[in-house]
């Protein structure tokens, strides 16, 4: 009887401390051990898969839902100013484009839409480079065509926006930033649901700017 | 009128004479310009292209007036690159080609008077040397060692007085034995400590307490990771990027809305901001450990795997992915999505990961055990009102109309079935 509990102890001591063992490293920097780890490793395909993650769709591969591809190229810049938004957005659309605005644009664009976000900070943020003003200037009379093409390939110090944001999300940031751009001047009289809520209306320079068709 | 001039010039000799001696001495180095002006200038117009110590597009505008030989061309060319280039001037065509031929937009809006301005904010911002932080090391005593030394200092007092408990206990039986032989009372002969059954018995049950509890409490964390903090190939700081920098999470973990996955963020997306960003500039950084980390260095590594060459400013070596060390890991027997919790629950990404704005390196905040899910589950109320998801369960709205019910959690629409995460 006293031999088995005997036994019984000394296992239970050296098992626990084992199993407390193996699992932290110093700083945690060890992952422990798993038991039975067969399902850890998902077969099937999943993002961090070492086998399949990197497998890139068929080429042509259109996602259900999903806007038709855009077939310009980044050079075709003369082309892009004549691209339609083929969304018919309404004033929730516009608000989505602003909350999306706000967190991928916004950290460089300024959620004014000034160029000085905080990325930028009139020159003393990380980012050297001046982001460009949407607002009023020069950059405040692009087309949304030309918006969604600049989002889609980059520009100069700006890189591409498409892996981040569908073709539909970067359409509805460029129908945003196209309704309150030159204070909201852009958007045509009978359609400007988002002029409203736009907050930059009175700090942005009510410049007037001919579109181009 | 020349005469009451000079009159009050002789005057105030002394003082006209300081006022002169001022303006030279603020001209001498460069022809009448604003710093000032210039700046708000120079941001308006070059700064999306230029910097002062930093090639971008164009180059590094430090000492721009000392490279052209002549200072009209330098205004010409300011106004219309074109024409300079037109002209044949060697040194101008020579930076055409070294900046793959990417012409400078012409600012014929800008005035002599404008341009002189710019070039002194340049000359005055080029002689200040380029912010380098030396900003102390904070002081760094992790809490843990502190907590370390208690631990240490409670068990040799516990061993102290366990020592002195034994010594008077010893004392207290000799004591009593002596006593006993003086009266006379025969005492049996004592039996060693090692040999009582009282002892054993006790030492037994404190063993398989103590051994029950350690073997429990680590089966139960076998296979999970808590505070699990590996080494990553890059020390990426989520402290300097989501909270210096208030870079939103969403905008590298793009995926957390529209996906299971909220995706570790591709290098392109680093590269949105590191084709510019070449060089660290914020507080030291530190890891776990206590070493020193080199953020340039750090961003160095990216341009290595990426293949970019940041002098040429171009893509120069094909890329190799970086092979980051996975924290959170659920088995393939739970289905978890991140943009159920996001997008319909409205969940912050802090509350299933912690302090992400604080943290230099990550680590694992929650335990990811179903005891914590189904806690979650149990206590967190879903966001009922306005809210598209959940206008099926009809039967709730009609209650909380109705007064029944104040709220809904997340259990009471089946956030507790099994086959919600287990299928």
């Amino acid at each position: 009887m006293k031999r088995t509990s005997n036994i019984l102890i000394a296992a239970a001591l050296v098992s626990g401390a084992l199993v407390s063992a193996c699992n932290r490293g110093e700083n945690n920097r060890n992952p422990g051990r798993h038991y039975m780890p067969d399902m850890f490793e998902s077969r099937a395909y999943e993002f961090y898969s070492e086998r399949v993650s990197t497998l890139k769709p068929v080429e042509g591969t259109v996602k259900r839902g999903e806007l038709l591809p855009y077939h310009l190229k980044a050079a075709d810049t003369a082309q892009a100013n004549l691209v339609k938004n083929p969304l018919i957005l309404g004033k929730a659309d516009l608000e989505e484009g602003k909350r999306l605005f706000n967190i991928y644009c916004g950290v460089c664009h300024g959620t004014k839409l000034d160029g000085n976000g905080p990325l930028y900070k009139d020159g003393t943020g990380p980012f050297v480079a001046a982001p460009a003003n949407l607002a009023s200037g020069p950059k405040a009379s692009y087309t949304e065509g030309r918006l969604f093409h600049v989002m889609t390939y980059g520009y100069l110090n700006m890189g591409s926006y498409a892996s981040q944001l569908d073709r539909e999300q970067r359409w509805k940031i460029a129908a945003y930033i196209h309704s309150v751009q030159n204070g909201g001047a852009n958007v045509a009289a009978p359609a400007a649901p988002a002029a409203s809520t736009d907050t930059t209306k009175a700090t942005a320079a009510p410049v007037v700017v001919a579109q181009a068709k | 009128m020349y005469r009451r001039v000079s009159i009050l010039m002789r005057k105030h000799f002394v003082s006209v004479l300081v006022l002169c001696v001022g303006m030279i001495a603020s001209f001498s180095a460069r022809a009448a310009g604003d710093p000032t002006k210039g700046k708000a200038l120079f941001q308006q117009n070059c700064a999306s292209c230029h910097n002062v110590h930093k090639q971008l597009t164009g180059p590094a505008l430090q000492g721009v007036e000392e490279r052209w030989s002549d200072k009209k061309l330098l205004h010409q060319w300011i106004h219309n690159s074109a024409s300079v280039l037109a002209s044949g001037d060697a040194y101008a065509n020579a930076l055409y080609n070294q900046f793959n031929k990417t012409a400078m937009t012409a600012f014929p809006s800008l005035t002599d008077g404008d341009i002189d301005d710019i070039l002194s904010y340049i000359d005055k911002e080029g002689k200040a040397a380029p912010a380098t932080d030396t900003k102390t090391p904070g002081t760094t005593t992790a809490g843990g060692e502190e907590e370390g030394g208690n631990g240490l200092l409670f068990g040799i007092i516990t061993l102290i007085l366990a020592v002195v408990a034994l010594i008077l206990m010893q004392i207290n039986s000799n004591l009593n034995k002596l006593a006993a032989d003086k009266e006379g009372v025969a005492t049996p002969e004592p039996v060693p400590f090692y040999k009582n059954k009282a002892y054993i018995a006790l030492v037994i049950v404190l063993l398989f307490i103590v051994g029950g509890y350690f073997t429990i409490n680590g089966a139960i964390g076998l296979g999970r990771q808590k505070d699990y903090m590996p080494q990553q190939p890059i020390f990426y700081s989520h402290k300097v990027h989501a909270g210096i920098n208030q870079i939103n999470c969403l905008y590298c973990h793009a995926g957390a809305e529209k996906s299971k996955h909220a995706m570790i963020p591709s290098e392109n997306i680093c590269m949105n901001c590191h084709k510019v960003i070449s060089d660290y500039s914020g507080p030291q950084l530190f890891t776990a450990e206590g070493k020193k980390v080199n953020g340039s260095a750090e961003i160095q590594k990216l341009y290595d795997h990426v293949g970019w060459d940041k002098t040429a400013k171009e893509y120069t070596k094909p890329g190799k992915p970086i092979e980051w060390t996975r924290i959170h890991n659920l088995p393939d027997h739970v289905y978890f999505n991140h943009s159920q919790h996001v997008v319909a629950g409205k969940q912050q990404c802090q509350t299933c990961h912690g302090a992400i704005t604080e943290m230099d390196e990550v680590h694992q905040f929650a335990d990811l055990s179903m005891g914590w899910c189904i806690n979650c589950h149990r206590t967190t109320k879903v966001q009922f009102a306005d809210n598209k998801y959940y206008s099926i369960f009809e039967k709730f709205h009609e209650q909380v109309k109705e007064g029944k019910i104040d709220s809904v959690t997340v259990e009471m629409v089946g956030g507790t079935e099994c086959q919600k995460c287990h299928y």
